[in-house]
């Protein structure tokens, strides 16, 4: 009765998990034919499989993913549409990078290698960095070759939506000015609205958009083969 | 030239394809490691951005899924570096019962897999999931979590073995007809 000892559990997950070549497998059920242990075994281990694949068959979607129509292409549509936002702690995956070859990706008919325009991404609080991307933004406007100007764009996600909310940011005076040379300034809004679910009242500065997530915004510019730099 | 244009442009369509195709596979995967909504939203994001700004480092096309999923678990691991977080069985109740189903016996089943799958260390959870929701090879679990095929093999064996102990009794019996039990449970 206890002859399938000699069975370790790697051996039965292999099985289970067609890990096992066909000799080895066809001896084991053979061996599971005479050992009803070793078939209660083999069975248990099937059955724990199928649980953990039954219970992930359908898992909630994203919260709140309903969103408004989408202004890129089909897959990008699809992203967009799924709910796009960067979270306190994923801030390490979007480093400073180029993007212009990436473009390319989601829009086959662009031209990207002329493009020389940023979106400069905060998602801190703190006020150093919050200067930081001002100062960046009114110095790549400067350094514009003559002729050719520069688009710059400011989004403001996670602790660096305090950027744009009028009540809080120091920098109103600021922002205003660069809006005034065409600096455009996106507020994330699942940022916001992960905000306001904690019930925290959120006002944005006038000079800020509020259409798209952090991301959202993100993606579209890199199709377009816009610089990106986080700050 | 015309013709490297156009494999280039294949590439990309053939790229953006396998994204698009992913997406909900990846989606699934991110739920099962966090069982939290919106920080499976964020990994899919996070991964997908990745994957679009290294897309370059893709050589082998077949080795792509690997490739995604890898970022995925790279992205986890960055998140909880920083946030160096570990939720309590309390957090994780709360998490779980926010799904608004009734309490029917296949939810309160899944339920319970989902809790017992959630108290397993990450790196078990991980291997676990890879191989059952995916149906990937240990060999490719090994590439996607970048550890040598022996452990995968270990994890999953301590892994399954504590589900077990959680959950064997979970579903329910049918002494003397085991093959109709397990079929049952699909």
């Amino acid at each position: 009765m206890n002859k399938d000892r000699h069975y370790s559990e790697e051996q039965l997950n292999a099985f289970v998990d067609g890990e096992l070549d066909p000799e080895e497998r066809s001896r084991l059920y053979n061996e599971a034919e005479h050992s009803e242990d070793l078939d209660r075994r083999l069975c248990q281990q099937r059955k724990l499989k199928e649980l953990v694949r039954h219970a992930y068959d359908e898992v909630p979607p994203p919260r709140n993913s309903a969103r408004g129509p989408l202004p890129r292409s089909t897959f990008f549509g699809r992203i967009l549409a799924a709910g796009v936002l960067l979270t306190l702690g994923l801030s390490a995956g979007l480093v400073t990078h180029r993007f212009i070859d990436e473009a390319a990706i989601g829009s086959d008919a662009q031209p990207v290698a002329a493009i020389d325009n940023y979106i400069l991404h905060v998602a801190s609080g703190e006020p150093a960095q919050m200067r930081a991307a001002l100062e960046k933004a009114r110095s790549l406007l400067d350094s514009a070759p003559a002729g050719r100007p520069r688009q710059v764009e400011i989004v403001a996600n996670e602790k660096g939506i305090d950027l744009l909310r009028s009540d809080v940011t120091p920098f109103a005076r600021e922002i205003r000015a660069l809006a005034d040379s065409d600096v455009v300034f996106y507020a994330c809004s699942r940022t916001i609205q992960r905000l306001e679910e904690r019930g925290v009242e959120v006002r944005i500065v006038p000079e800020a958009i509020v259409e798209y997530t952090a991301l959202d915004r993100v993606v579209m510019r890199m199709q377009e083969g816009w610089n990106y730099t986080k700050i | 030239m015309a013709g490297k244009t156009f494999l280039g442009i294949m590439q990309r369509q053939a790229f953006r394809k396998l994204i698009a195709n992913s997406r909900e596979r990846l989606y699934r995967m991110a739920y099962a490691w966090t069982h939290d909504t919106h920080l499976a939203d964020d990994l899919v994001q996070q991964t997908l951005c990745k994957a679009l700004s290294n897309r370059r480092q893709l050589r082998d096309p077949g080795a792509a899924e690997a490739w995604l999923f890898r970022i995925m678990s790279n992205c986890l691991k960055d998140y909880h570096r920083a946030k160096r977080e570990i939720l309590t069985d309390q957090e994780l109740i709360v998490i779980d019962t926010q799904t608004p189903d009734r309490e029917t016996h296949k939810q309160q089943l899944v339920l319970k897999v989902r809790q017992a799958v959630r108290k397993l260390p990450l790196a078990q959870c991980q291997v676990i999931t890879l191989v059952d929701l995916e149906g990937f090879t240990y060999a490719t679990v090994a590439e996607v979590l970048e550890i040598p095929v022996g452990t995968v093999m270990s994890r999953l064996c301590r892994g399954r073995q504590a589900l077990k102990e959680h959950l064997i009794d979970v579903s329910p019996r049918s002494q003397g007809a085991r093959a109709t039990t397990l079929t049952r449970v699909k």
